[in-house]
Order: structure tokens, then sequence, then C-alpha cells
């Protein structure tokens, strides 16, 4: 649970410019609905890179790990393991 | 013989043949010509005229095409529009040109609320997809499959000079400025195109650019006029979907401008894939380092790479780079593509020597016939039978060009051209900032990025407040990367603000603090 509300901060914060929307429910697409571009998918790496010690493999760069709040749970739980 | 001649004669060439794959399915040539002459139908009996503005509203897609060859088959004039937009600039847009109907994807329509416009200006709107909440209106506001409905009607025969499409560019003042281009532009720059590409029937293209800019519209008229399959992939935030796509279908094509490739490069398993189907690669838009370019080379041993160079205002292209030349011209935009005139010239209008700089100007029957309504813009770059591009170059000894700089401040931001002066004036409308001024900065990925410089009033700034203002008032791609707050800006003696200054690495150091 402490993931999907950290990411859930990031991307507030970082990408609705502080602006909480309560549609953005966990498995909101964040391409569907524009919330981030494919310069927001490399910041969005970039934190979690920074932020979770993680290293986000190329072949990673999936929408199945990062296209909503709960894939990117989801990705980080496996890769913490 | 128009571009769409071209491709109805692919057409009976190739009945069966795959002509576009997207999503949601694919249309072979027989399906594209047979749907798109539905939609010229649909539009001619519903009182829309010959030389009528249609206005385009869709991501790449089979829907975008049908359209786009149904509005041309129709002899109305195409107004592709870019679907990351605003309501105001798009109302802008119609209202501009006059368009008498609008076809686009539902969720866009929606998105921008444009249905107010069928009773305003008496707009006639198609609208595609889930249209159960679409307003009625006498008529004025109707469904994709409406539009396709109706008895037989004989088409309109469109002579090379009619105009074929507005496609609208960023104007440096702010304003968006329709560049006019006919059939015979269409026509002549996709035949110069497919010549030096050595586009074929057998040819296939993962197609990433928006249609409705240039570049990507080139991509769609050449493949279509040779019979060739074009695979539309929007997915290209996630290259690495895009990548298996690409090699699942063994395209022997690849289109894309300097960000697509640092992507490639950079973040995705491009270099690692194998691509042995990839006969050529394209890449336009913008400058491509020649280190990028010998990065692309290595992993591309195999596979012809062409640089190239062109504008909106030449329908799309105007030189490129022969393949065998990339690593010994490097960072040359090459030479003029077959049957365009190319030469730089000083500012009385001279060709300039060998290594002097000077103005591109091209000449050619891909030449736009100038701007929707706007004369003296159109004067300005359009004189004594030469195309003023704006963009300063030198040439060598044996003739290929190199880009020194562009005489304007358009930042080029992925496959985007983006006009500093409308974010400007967007962020000008905030009370708390005295003064602004946007540039684009060297960006590894997108080329540039957008930078604003920001004088705030007063104590108490906030740069999120500036950037949710923004992304309320412009499109995405339009949205800075960066707000630097400074005390003021750098300006001559007349006041214009020095925006070289501002690219210099270190200006901020003396001017970081906030205030005043």
């Amino acid at each position: 649970m402490a993931y999907k509300d950290e990411i859930r901060a990031f991307i507030v914060e970082n990408f609705l410019m502080g602006e909480d929307s309560t549609s953005l429910k966990g498995d909101t697409s964040f391409l569907e609905e524009g919330i981030i571009d494919s310069t927001g998918v490399l910041e969005l790496v970039g934190f979690l890179e920074e932020t979770y010690d993680i290293r986000v493999e190329d072949e990673e760069l999936v929408p199945e790990n990062l296209d909503s709040i709960d894939n990117i749970a989801r990705y980080l739980e496996q890769k913490k393991g | 013989m128009t571009l769409l001649d071209l491709i109805r004669k692919a057409a009976l060439r190739f009945p069966s043949r795959v002509a576009l794959k997207d999503s949601s399915g694919e249309l072979t040539y027989s399906q594209l010509i047979g749907l798109s002459d539905d939609v010229a139908r649909g539009l001619l009996m519903r009182g829309i005229s010959m030389g009528d503005r249609v206005g385009l509203l869709f991501e790449n897609s089979t829907h975008y095409v049908v359209a786009y060859l149904g509005i041309l088959g129709a002899g109305c004039v195409a107004l592709p529009l870019n679907t990351d937009n605003t309501r105001k600039n798009l109302s802008y847009v119609l209202n501009q040109c006059g368009a008498k109907a609008l076809i686009g994807r539902h969720r866009f329509i929606k998105k921008y609320d444009l249905w107010g416009l069928a009773e305003a200006e008496g707009l006639l709107i198609v609208s595609a997809g889930t249209g159960a909440d679409c307003p009625a209106h006498d008529g004025r506001i109707i469904t994709w499959d409406d539009l396709l409905g109706g008895p037989v009607k004989d088409l309109p025969t469109s002579s090379g000079n009619d105009l074929a499409c507005i496609l609208y560019t960023s104007g440096t003042t702010g304003r968006p400025k329709g560049v006019m281009l006919s059939h015979e532009n269409l026509r002549a720059n996709a035949e110069s195109i497919i010549s030096y590409l050595g586009l074929g029937d057998l040819d296939s293209i993962l197609a990433v650019l928006p249609f409705f800019y240039s570049y990507g519209s080139s991509i769609l008229h050449t493949h279509l006029a040779v019979g060739g399959t074009i695979h539309i992939e929007n997915n290209f935030v996630y290259p690495n979907k895009a990548l298996e796509r690409m090699a699942r279908e063994e395209v022997t094509g690849f289109a894309g401008v300097p960000s697509t490739f640092a992507m490639l490069l950079h973040r995705s398993n491009f270099k690692a894939m194998k691509w042995p189907h990839l006969r050529y690669v394209t890449q336009a838009g913008g400058p491509m380092p020649p280190a990028v370019a010998r990065e692309l080379k290595e992993a591309l041993p195999d596979t012809d790479i062409f640089i190239m160079y062109g504008q909106t205002e030449a329908t799309a292209r105007l030189s490129y780079l022969p393949p065998e030349l990339i690593l010994k011209k490097a960072g040359s935009i090459g030479k003029a593509i077959p049957g365009v005139e190319l030469r730089c010239v000083d500012r009385a209008g001279r060709p300039v020597m060998p290594g002097e700089t000077g103005e591109i100007c091209a000449r050619g029957p891909n030449v736009m016939k100038g701007y929707w309504d706007m004369p003296e813009e159109t004067e300005k770059v359009l004189r004594n039978g030469w195309l003023y591009t704006g963009d300063l170059a030198t040439v060598d000894e044996d003739g290929f060009f190199y880009i020194v700089s562009r005489k304007s401040e358009m930042i080029k931001s992925g496959a985007h051209r983006i006009s500093p002066k409308e974010i400007e004036e967007v962020i000008s409308e905030l009370p708390e900032i005295h003064e602004v001024a946007v540039i684009g900065m060297p960006d590894d990925i997108l080329g540039e990025s957008i930078c604003a410089f920001v004088v705030p009033r007063g104590e108490g700034f906030d740069e999120r407040k500036v950037l949710r203002y923004c992304r309320r008032n412009l499109a995405s791609f339009k949205v800075p990367h960066r707000i630097i707050a400074v005390a003021g800006l750098p300006r001559t003696m007349s006041g214009k603000v020095k925006k070289f200054l501002l690219k210099e690495k270190n200006f901020t150091q003396p001017w970081t603090h906030k205030g005043p």
C-alpha cells in the first residue's frame, strides 16, 4: 500500500501539478488519460530508480509495468521481491 | 493525375492487399477506396461542396485515412487537426478558414466541447466512435455510420491546381498559419520521395509520426501511392512494444524525428534486436547530431539511413542525404530532392559562395500556394517564385547543404514545432508574472525542451501555479518542462529580449534568486 501512496503522490505532484484528482484511480491508464507522455515516462522511471534504488531495464519499459499506479506497485513488489 | 488517382491506381492493381493496419483491424486497398468514396458521397449528399474546408480530428487510425481520402474524393479541402490541442485553438482554426464540416473521433469532439459549433457556425459534425451522447441538432450532428449511408452520387474530379489540404503550423506571431497545399503539391512531393527512397508495393512501414503533420502525412501519401502497407502504431511512449510489432510484421521501413531515434537508441531494446527486413530508415524534423547518426548506422549496418530536411510550406520534403554519404558528409542535410531546386542566398537574394552562410530558398512543384487568408505573411516567404525557408545554412564545394541555425525562434520539441510567443502570451495572463521569455533548451531525447524564464511580481511565486495554468490553457506538448524564476530579462537597447543569452548555460547563475 505504501508504494501506491508514494507513486500517487509523485504523479499528482509532477503531472497533475498538485491538483489531486479523484478520477486518478489505481487502474487509471496514464496514457489513455493523457497524464503522461514519452518524456513523462522517463521522469517516472528516474523517480522509481532513485526512490527505490532499482534499475529499470530497457525491456521492462512496458505499459504492464508502468502505465498505472497498480501496475507500478506490482512491478515494484516483484522487483524488490 | 492527382495523389488520389495514384492511390486509386494502386487499389486497382492490389485490391486485396492490406493498405492499413491499426489496433482495431485492417483495411485492404479495395475496402479503403470503397469506404472513402462512401465518405465523399456522404459529404456531398449533406450539402458540402467542392472546395469546402473539412476538419479532421482523429489520432492516426484507419478512420483518419478513410475520412482524409473521402474529403479529397469529394473535391473538398482536408484540414488535419492536432488532437493534442485546446478548444480555443481548434475554434480559431476552423473559423479562420471557414470550415463547413468536421469529422472526428467522438472523444476529441467531446473533450474540446466542439458540439456548439454546429449551431454557432453551422458546421456539419460527424462523430466517430461511441456516439450515444452526441447532442441532436437538426441533422448537423451525425455519426460516422450516418455519414456513410445514402444513394450513389458521382464524385467530382479535382485538378492539380485545386486545393487539397491546409496544414496549420505554429506562427512566430503565435497565430497558426494555414499552409495551402494543392493536389499537384501532394502528388509532386510524393513522387519525388518515392523515387529517391526507391519505394515499391512490397514496402511496409511502422508509422509512429502523426498524420496531421507534414512528415507523417508524406509517409501516408507515399506508401499508399505505391500500394505498400502502413502499420499504424500510436504507442511509441513504450518503444519496446512498437519494436516487437515492427519485428513481427517484418516492416521494410521506419521514419522518425530526432527524439524517436534518441528513444530507440537509449531507452529500448532496439540495438539488441536484429532487423533483417528493414530496408530503409528516414529522419527529418530537426538536426540529428552526427554522433547519433553514427550510432544509428552501427546499429543498422545493412539498412539505408536517409537524413532529410523540409518544411510544411514545401508539402514536406526539400532535401535528402544519400545513405552512402551519411558518414562522409556527416551533419549535412544533403541536396535537393528530384524536381526541386535549392539554393542559399544572402540578404540581397544572391547565391552565397561555398562556406558562406545564407538563407535556404526552394523552388519546385511542392511549394505551397500560400497561407490561407494571410497575404502579408505569404509575401514574406514566397518571393520571386522562391520559398524563403527562414533556415540558415552553408553549402560545401560539392553542393551539400549544412543547416547553421534557424532565423525564427520556433522550438522543435519531439515531432512538434512550437511558437514561444503562444506560451509567453498564456503565462503573461497570470497577474503574479511581470514578464516572461520562452526558449528551447538542448535536450538529449526531445531535441529541445521548453524552458520559461519568468520574472515574478512581488513575493510568493509558485512555479506549480504557472504549470497548472499552462496545462489548462495550452496543448500538453506546449507546457514548459522548466520554469526558471529570474530577477530580470536581458534586453537590447530597443527592449527586445536577448534570447541567445538565456540559452547560455551559465546565464541563470546571477539570476536564480527568486524575487524581486
